[in-house]
């Protein structure tokens, strides 16, 4: 019954989760969804999605993942691997809906640097850093510091070249260092827009 | 700041992602989810099961087969006694009524492993 997670599967750690969960056990996994949720559905909005469809992604995600968890093997964490699935599953939708045609281009501008404003006491907002680079820049930097790929399995998701791949990893991480960098951009960024 | 230093503070920054609100709502749908995919699974191998058997019981009375089973206990009769007869001293076959009883015991034996294999390969799926 939902919400009446038993104690034990509460108790234990991921690995053994999933060893449970391999066998069927679907409470297991809901112990799992109920740890790890979050983290997927924030590299999703990180990567560019929207709320809804970074839920739905992030379903289908966990859904795939109950479906492969013998693939498992422990090796990197459950939320990591969980994570380069529903990364890989965002990709796919983008390309399903034409929407990744735009990412090649080189030369891609950026969101309005308004979409920064936040909360203002927060002193390091990735998320509002995250706003001021470009789809393309964000969503390969998302991809391999949120995801954990490699550019080279970045621009195999992406079907572009791994030079584009590394030049929009490399112009978004000089933005965010200039945005996150302490007393940096950030400040400057939202006393611009007042 | 050193850029390898500025990754590693960027792959932390990733990991530390807030706990969302509907955290629990959102694990209870997937449950959900998971649970009416189970049940699908469940009933479309029940229903496949059924249809199976209907399928192998039609043709199990089209083919005549209880009159093919009479058959072979007869069959297995008049080997049982040419057996008695090569070895008229042992008596291990006298435990059998007689040829019927062990066509319908291996019969049964068969139901017993085919129900079995069906079992695993349910747990399989």
């Amino acid at each position: 019954m939902a919400g009446a997670t038993p104690l034990r599967f509460a108790n234990l750690h991921d690995v053994e989760l999933c060893t449970h969960a391999a066998t069927g056990e679907r409470r297991a996994f809901g112990e799992l969804v109920r740890r790890h949720g979050s983290a997927v559905r924030g590299l999703l909005r990180r990567m560019g999605a929207q709320v809804s469809e970074a839920d739905d992604v992030a379903q289908d995600a966990f859904l795939t993942a109950f479906e492969r968890i013998a693939e498992f093997r422990g090796e990197g964490t459950f939320a990591g691997w969980v994570k380069r699935i529903a990364a890989r599953s965002y990709l796919r939708r983008l390309q399903r809906e034409k929407r990744l045609g735009m990412f090649g281009s080189e030369t891609l501008e950026n969101e309005p640097e308004g979409r920064v404003a936040g909360d203002a006491d927060a002193a390091i907002d990735l998320d509002g850093a995250l706003k001021t680079l470009g789809p393309a820049e964000r969503l390969c930097v998302s991809m391999c510091f949120g995801a954990g790929l490699s550019h080279a399995e970045a621009a195999e998701a992406l079907n572009l070249p791994l030079g584009t791949v590394k030049s929009h990893v490399k112009r978004g991480l000089e933005k965010l260092r200039a945005r996150l960098a302490p007393g940096g951009a950030v400040g400057e960024g939202r006393r611009g827009n007042g | 700041m050193a850029e390898i230093e500025f990754e590693r503070r960027l792959e932390r920054l990733f990991a530390e992602a807030p706990e969302l609100s509907d955290a629990g709502p959102f694990a209870d749908r997937v449950e959900r989810r998971l649970n009416t995919g189970w049940q699908t699974r469940r009933w479309l191998i029940g229903a496949a099961g059924v249809a199976g058997g209907v399928i192998g019981a039609s043709q199990l009375i089209m083919s005549n087969v209880f009159q093919r089973l009479e058959n072979a206990g007869d069959s297995a009769r008049v080997l049982q006694q040419g057996i008695s007869q090569i070895t008229p001293h042992e008596g291990w076959l006298s435990g059998f009524a007689d040829g019927g009883a062990v066509v319908w015991v291996a019969s049964a034996l068969a139901i017993v492993a085919m129900g079995f294999a069906l079992t695993r390969v349910i747990e399989e799926l």
